[in-house]
């Protein structure tokens, strides 16, 4: 592990390659560029506080084999986030690793969405929220086109990981829809909860006409948004389940460069932050 | 066509079948055919008739180890959310996620001896079982993940080496496989000391000073002398090597290796005996042994406490839909 | 909930081991957690998930140990060195050297055939 000579330690990465992102990077315009930035850090933040947030039920879950699943999950969301931040910080070139970007930023500048900014609750509230968004995340992997080849590549294995997500999603969702008045209550409840954010995976970026330009998306956000709903009422109308999310806020207000959807957090998240800084922050510097 | 069964009288019972303890015979016979066949080496199977010595004395130690697994995840499942990068944050979730599983492995054999994994869970928590004494202590820092994840699998690995030749053969597999998964634990461990060693004097502190509340526990993990002659599990070849054997050579291969990386052992009556060919060490403090294992260590009672929580808030799961049946109250 | 056997194939071409079982509500979720407990880390090329109830197990004595002689069955059961040294001492011939290409009769993958050579036969014949 090297660094410059006197900034923080940093990490080589292990899911892409600098020099071939470097290349790629080279012939996009600064708006495009930027805008890239912007998708690749909503992507990576949502894997980061999804699987963080997961990764809470290590040891606890309702039997020990459904613990090692939901640890393998949020693991993979870990990873997929890992690999994320080590394109954005291929294409930032700032001088930040992967884990700088991942852990040195005060809470309000994290771009997660709305949806993954509860805490982990109960199982229902688990599995709601996991199936909301691991559809939500299907829709948009759907959207990324070949504009950006770094970025293509690495959804292509995204892609292949999350199958398995789905499937323990849905799977998960129809025992609970099915598994007796309690335990559709609970689910019920937990859907409703979460209907108010929902959504907000496809809150609109501001540079998103630059990357439907480039081919990086493929279609609108709001247009991965109407897939997704069409994809969960197939699954929800069959169970008798009724979900009706708000459509994601429209418009971005410049300066930001993200829709509301992305640009405030609460509690959870606050402690969330509190807990995966407590080391690092004792020493940014150090290698750990 | 002749009758197989006239053949009876011609060939003696004991050639008949290779496992003369599953025959219709008296109990004592059993006992004999079965005892002969486990102390020269014999494996036992899930199926197989055990007297209930045997089965009570296998169930303990498979179930008190599941216990400890489980415990186990306690003690690091705080610093999960506080891994200071991506990498370490992987890697101490997929290390507590084998304890898990491991847990699984361990209970799965216990349940196939007879008792139902939710028994097993509620005498834990009730304190009726027990577990390890290190899983009774606080984690004070990333220092004590380091030091966990190193020196205490390493101890736990030292005996479940040994278990992989147990007389109860579903044990002896899941223990081939739990030595497996181990190891990578112990590199994940070692990778986070020699780091800590290597990085600033405030990281080397912080190892250095979880080494010294560790070394008393470890040095107790693996329990009291005993006398080989009365040890019945030893007797029974459920396990191969006595506690004071464990230790001398969990001493042998780690003592080097704490030290080369410049930390010290709080312990100044350790030292290589030469003329013995064993270890010398101050006695470990066996009265700390015994409270903390019955459940009077510093985290005991918030810990199990903690498991009961959890189990209450995740009952309608297991009893709503994936249809487990509660145990009835003795 | 009730056991389900994993056996599992490490790399291609292996056989079928078996690896441990899982305990689970239905084969749907015996499928998730057979991945967890057996092949989480890539370690498995292909898994069986088999519930133990629908396994018929075979360990009767009398159909697998018969006692009567088989050894006509066995390559153990065929031991020529007196017969061929008595073969050799009325030919006035003298045993083949030991690199004499030979089959490999443990039938392990990757065993190759005789080497195209003069001398044939050998231990193995």
């Amino acid at each position: 592990m090297t660094g410059p000579a006197t900034g923080p330690a940093t990490v080589r990465p292990t899911t892409i390659d600098p020099e071939a992102v470097a290349r790629a990077v080279a012939p996009l315009g600064a708006a495009t560029r930027r805008a890239l930035g912007d998708l690749v850090l909503s992507m990576a933040d949502d894997e980061f506080v999804s699987g963080f947030t997961d990764s809470e039920w290590t040891g606890i879950a309702p039997v020990l084999e459904e613990d090692v699943a939901m640890s393998s999950i949020s693991q993979d969301e870990l990873g997929h986030a890992r690999g994320l931040y080590e394109l954005l910080a291929a294409i930032l070139d700032d001088g930040r690793d992967a884990d700088a970007i991942a852990y040195d930023r005060s809470p309000a500048q994290y771009r997660h969405a709305a949806l993954l900014d509860h805490a982990r609750g109960t199982w229902a509230d688990t599995i709601a929220r996991r199936f909301l968004y691991e559809l939500a995340d299907e829709a948009r992997l759907g959207s990324i086109g070949d504009g950006f080849a770094p970025l293509s590549d690495l959804v292509g294995k995204l892609r292949r990981e999350e199958r398995y997500h789905r499937m323990h999603a849905v799977a998960w969702l129809r025992r609970l829809a099915e598994g007796g008045t309690e335990a559709r209550r609970r689910l019920e409840a937990a859907l409703a909860a979460l209907e108010p954010d929902a959504a907000s995976v496809f809150t609109p970026l501001a540079g998103e006409a630059e990357l439907l330009e480039a081919g990086i998306l493929t279609r609108p956000l709001a247009a991965a948004e109407a897939a997704w709903r069409a994809d969960l009422t197939t699954i929800l109308v069959p169970l008798g389940l009724d979900l009706q999310p708000q459509q994601a806020e429209a418009r971005v207000t410049a300066p930001a460069r993200f829709g509301v959807g992305r640009m405030s957090h609460g509690k959870a998240f606050d402690w969330l932050h509190s807990q995966f800084t407590m080391v690092r922050a004792t020493d940014p510097q150090a290698i750990w | 066509m002749t009758d197989p069964l006239a053949l009876d009288p011609v060939l003696p019972v004991r050639q008949r079948s290779e496992r003369p303890w599953n025959d219709d015979l008296p109990h004592d016979e059993r006992f004999a055919h079965f005892e002969a066949h486990v102390t020269a080496g014999g494996k036992i199977e899930a199926t197989d008739w055990m007297p209930d010595e045997y089965r009570t004395a296998v169930l303990r130690f498979v179930e008190m180890h599941a216990n400890s697994e489980l415990m186990g995840v306690l003690p690091e499942r705080e610093w999960i959310m506080r891994a200071p990068t991506l990498r370490r944050k992987l890697a101490l979730t997929a290390k507590v996620q084998d304890e898990v599983g491991h847990a699984q492995l361990l209970y799965r054999v216990a349940e196939d001896l007879g008792k139902p994994r939710e028994a097993m869970l509620d005498d834990l928590i009730a304190g009726k079982t027990k577990f390890h004494n290190v899983f009774h202590y606080p984690t004070a820092s990333w220092g004590d993940i380091g030091i966990i994840a190193w020196l205490v699998d390493a101890a736990a690995i030292v005996a479940q080496q040994a278990l992989r030749d147990s007389s109860y053969a579903p044990y002896a597999r899941t223990m081939q496989k739990i030595c497996w998964e181990e190891s990578v634990h112990i590199m994940h461990g070692r990778d986070v000391v020699v780091t800590l060693v290597n990085g600033t004097p405030a990281q080397r502190d912080l190892v250095q000073d979880a080494l010294d509340r560790w070394w008393g526990p470890l040095m107790q993990m693996h329990g009291p002398r005993s006398d080989r002659s009365k040890d019945r599990d030893l007797h029974w070849r459920i396990k191969a090597k006595t506690s004071e054997e464990l230790r001398q050579e969990f001493l042998t291969i780690y003592v080097p290796r704490i030290l080369e990386l410049g930390l010290s052992i709080p312990d100044p009556d350790l030292r290589f005996d030469q003329a013995a060919g064993e270890w010398r060490y101050s006695e470990p403090d066996w009265n700390e042994l015994r409270t903390v294992v019955t459940g009077h260590g510093p985290k005991s009672q918030e810990r199990l406490e903690f498991r009961r929580l959890n189990r209450e808030d995740t009952r309608w799961v297991r009893e709503q839909v994936l249809g487990v049946a509660p145990v009835l109250a003795a | 909930m009730e056991p389900y056997e994993v056996f599992r194939q490490e790399k291609d071409g292996d056989p079928m081991r078996h690896g441990g079982n899982v305990l689970a509500p239905d084969p749907e979720l015996a499928l998730h957690y057979a991945r967890e407990l057996f092949g989480r880390r890539g370690e498995s090329d292909r898994l069986w998930i088999v519930r133990r109830s629908d396994i018929q197990v075979l360990e009767d004595a009398d159909l697998l140990h018969p006692p009567l002689d088989r050894s006509f069955k066995k390559p153990g059961g065929y031991v020529m060195r007196d017969k061929l040294a008595a073969a050799r001492g009325r030919a006035g011939t003298t045993k083949p050297g030991a690199r004499a290409a030979a089959h490999d009769t443990t039938g392990r993958r990757g065993a190759s055939g005789p080497e195209a050579s003069p001398s044939r036969g050998g231990a193995g014949a």
